[in-house]
């Protein structure tokens, strides 16, 4: 109880250091904000250019199937009466036509569903749709992962289609992506209006509408890459922090009160997370009030992953203070590695858009996984359950580096 | 026979293979003020380190108030106040928020710590300055807050090390003062320091230290006796007729 009391001290006493001290608020609060602005603004204009999404459907079923009934109803008629942001579906009649583009790369790729897909819906069993696109097509390939997977789990909760395996198409846009969340609406609102139709019990709908992802909000993906960078900026800061307080002494003198050392090394994570976690709320609520972000399907998700940065990024703070020996060298190390990680790690731009190799590299920095994670949910309408690997590898991202910080931990300089 | 409040058995510690302290014992009783004098690198900081339990002695026993340091630290801790020989202050945080933060770490509530702080402000004669920040203090001030941060949760046994280093006339008998005043109440102190008089009129026993050990220990009168005419010789004389003149570190 005594022990929790001090970590509780530990971290007012952190806060009220933080708030004592102005350059550490610029830099963790408004700076990242000017950023944000700005390139909020910037990407605006990217956006508004008109590139269209489109969308290529295939089905194998002999004519009369459902599936015919389904791209039958999404295709689009005329071309000219969409609106922006609407995506183009078109309805390849000849499947293994289709499958020879996409190898000759005149077809970025198509979903097809597969020859006995009413029956499958009908009965009631597992079926998947197919996926066919060209891996060379990197942009569109990485893209439409994000896009795939809120698709599947929509028809995964459906229960529809068990084990559902998707990939979507993109050809040329990237983030007015929203339009396949409407897809992905669509697709369910065919399938359960067939199904009343033909009175079947057995296979129910929700139609319950899973989050409009405006993707055409920048802020979606600006707000979430920098605040992942500057979580990191402000880790940086922590760790310098530290440093002083081991180099004046104050950490150890802790030692002689009641504080175990357990309990300083409580109240140093706990310190430097609520530094993160003040920062972290700041930079949401600015996104939502100001920025009109939307946080897609899943808050919780989006809640979860935040924390799980703040996790990571104070453990890494942590870390690194027990690394260095002087305040300078870890403000300066801090800053640097969180300017390399975080291009790296898809905090300036969208990794979709990155080369392969790009995207791999992001793989080893936790804002890469962060910034996944956020994407996932705010850009491709993704549920929970599309972002739990990104939850896992931060995680142990931050059991990792926490390790490594309880274990070189020590409270005086020498 | 007054009791030991503090009890001290062979205590030996070493950094990196190098002797700090090497087999120390030494008693203090309740009440007392022991002084703890020696040239630069004798030992004295290490030795109060592993009394304040923040550095673990390689071996050798000690006691404070009938604790053990190693079975029990945190009865330890509870009974003891340490103002340490380097200026472990917050400077962005006022002196008010400092003090208060190391009374609420004693296990002292909110509302005691700030009694106790503003009472030990104004013992400071630092009342007006309670809302400055430690960063605007000159040495003097922000000597006096480390010594009131040692007194907050009324500690029994106080390690004061060097509390009167690098300051003014004025503020050193403050801290002299206050020190004094407390011994009257019945405070147990272990003191060091460089200033040979200090000692004389402060300390009830004094230990000399050089190499990690002990070259003497005894009351102030007792050390002069050991070289000549006690009203004659000074302390200072003892130092260096004991530990010699060869500069350290
Ligand atoms: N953490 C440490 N690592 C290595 N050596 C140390 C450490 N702390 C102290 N020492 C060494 O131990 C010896 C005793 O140091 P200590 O600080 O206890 O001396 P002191 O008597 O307090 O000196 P001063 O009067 O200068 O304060 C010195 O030689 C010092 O260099
Ligand atoms: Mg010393």
């Amino acid at each position: 109880m005594q022990q929790l009391r001090n970590i509780w001290l530990l971290t007012i006493k952190d806060l009220k250091l933080f708030a004592a001290d102005r350059g550490a608020l610029f830099f963790a609060i408004i700076f990242p904000m000017l950023f944000v602005v700005l390139f909020n603004y910037m990407m605006t204009g990217v956006m508004g250019e008109d590139s269209r999404l489109e969308i290529n459907l295939a089905t194998q079923e002999p004519a009369g199937g459902i599936s015919y009934q389904i791209i039958a109803a999404m295709e689009t008629k005329d071309a000219t009466t969409l609106k922006p942001g609407e995506p183009k579906i078109t309805w390849l009649r000849d499947y293994e036509q289709a499958k020879q583009d996409v190898e000759d790369k005149k077809l970025s790729g198509f979903i097809a569903f597969p020859e006995d897909f009413s029956e499958a819906v009908m009965m009631g069993y597992g079926t998947s749709l197919e996926v066919i696109f060209n891996p060379n097509n990197m942009e569109a390939t990485a893209a439409l992962e994000g896009v795939a997977q809120s698709i599947a789990s929509e028809l995964g909760a459906s229960r529809v289609v068990n084990d559902t395996v998707i990939s979507l198409l993109v050809e040329k846009d990237l983030f007015s992506t929203g339009a396949a969340e409407d897809l992905g609406q669509e697709i369910q609102a065919l399938l359960a209006r067939q199904a009343t139709a033909a009175g079947n019990e057995m296979i129910t709908f929700s139609t319950q509408t899973v989050g409009e992802v405006k993707a055409e909000n920048p802020a979606n993906f600006v707000i979430p890459g920098y605040l992942v960078m500057f979580v990191f900026f402000t880790a940086a800061f922590s760790a310098s922090q530290l440093v002083k307080e081991r180099q004046n002494h104050t950490l150890e003198r802790l030692l002689s009160s009641s504080a175990t050392r357990n309990a300083v090394l409580g109240g140093v994570f706990c310190g430097t997370a609520a530094k993160s976690l003040v920062q972290i709320t700041i930079f949401w609520l600015v996104g939502i009030i100001f920025f009109k972000m939307n946080m897609g399907t899943s808050p919780l998700a989006v809640i979860l992953i935040s924390i799980l940065m703040i996790l990571v990024s104070s453990a890494f703070g942590v870390m690194l203070a027990t690394m260095v020996k002087t305040e300078r060298s870890a403000s300066s190390i801090g800053v640097i590695t969180s300017l390399i990680l975080a291009p790296l790690g898809g905090c300036w731009w969208p990794l979709f858009i990155t080369p392969k190799w790009m995207q791999f590299i992001a793989k080893i920095t936790p804002h890469g996984w962060a910034t996944t994670g956020f994407n996932k949910l705010l850009v491709f309408g993704g549920d929970f359950a599309s972002v739990i690997p990104e939850m896992l590898v931060l995680l142990a991202f931050a059991i990792v580096f926490g390790l490594i910080a309880v274990l070189r931990f020590k409270t005086n300089a020498d | 026979m007054s009791e030991a409040f503090l009890a001290v058995k062979e205590i030996h510690k070493s950094f990196n293979g190098q002797k700090a302290v090497n087999g120390i014992s030494f008693t203090i009783d309740k009440g007392e003020i022991f002084g703890l004098l020696g040239p630069n690198g004798a030992g004295k900081t290490t030795v109060i380190r592993i009394l304040s339990t923040v550095l673990e002695a390689d071996a050798g026993d000690v006691t404070v108030g009938g604790y053990s340091l190693r079975k029990n630290p945190a009865a330890v801790r509870n009974l003891v106040g340490v103002c340490p020989q380097d200026l472990a202050l917050y400077e962005e945080l006022s002196a008010l928020d400092n003090l208060i933060f190391f009374g609420q770490l004693e296990g002292l509530s909110g509302r005691e710590a700030k009694s106790q702080a503003i009472s030990h402000l104004s013992l400071m004669g630092l009342t007006e300055r309670g809302k400055g920040k430690i960063s605007k203090f000159s040495g003097g001030m922000k000597r006096r807050i480390n010594l009131a941060i040692a007194l907050m949760g009324n500690p029994k046994l106080l390690f004061l090390d060097e509390p009167t280093v690098g300051i003014d006339p004025q503020s050193r008998n403050n801290i002299f003062e206050t020190i004094r005043s407390l011994r009257d109440k019945g405070m147990t102190v272990l003191y060091t320091t460089h200033y040979m008089e200090e000692a004389d009129r402060l300390c009830d026993r004094i230990a000399i230290m050089d190499g990690g050990k002990f070259v003497a220990m005894d009351t102030p009168q007792g050390l002069k006796r050991q070289i000549g005419d006690p009203d004659k010789v000074t302390l200072e004389d003892v130092f260096l007729k004991l530990t010699g003149r060869s500069l350290r570190d």
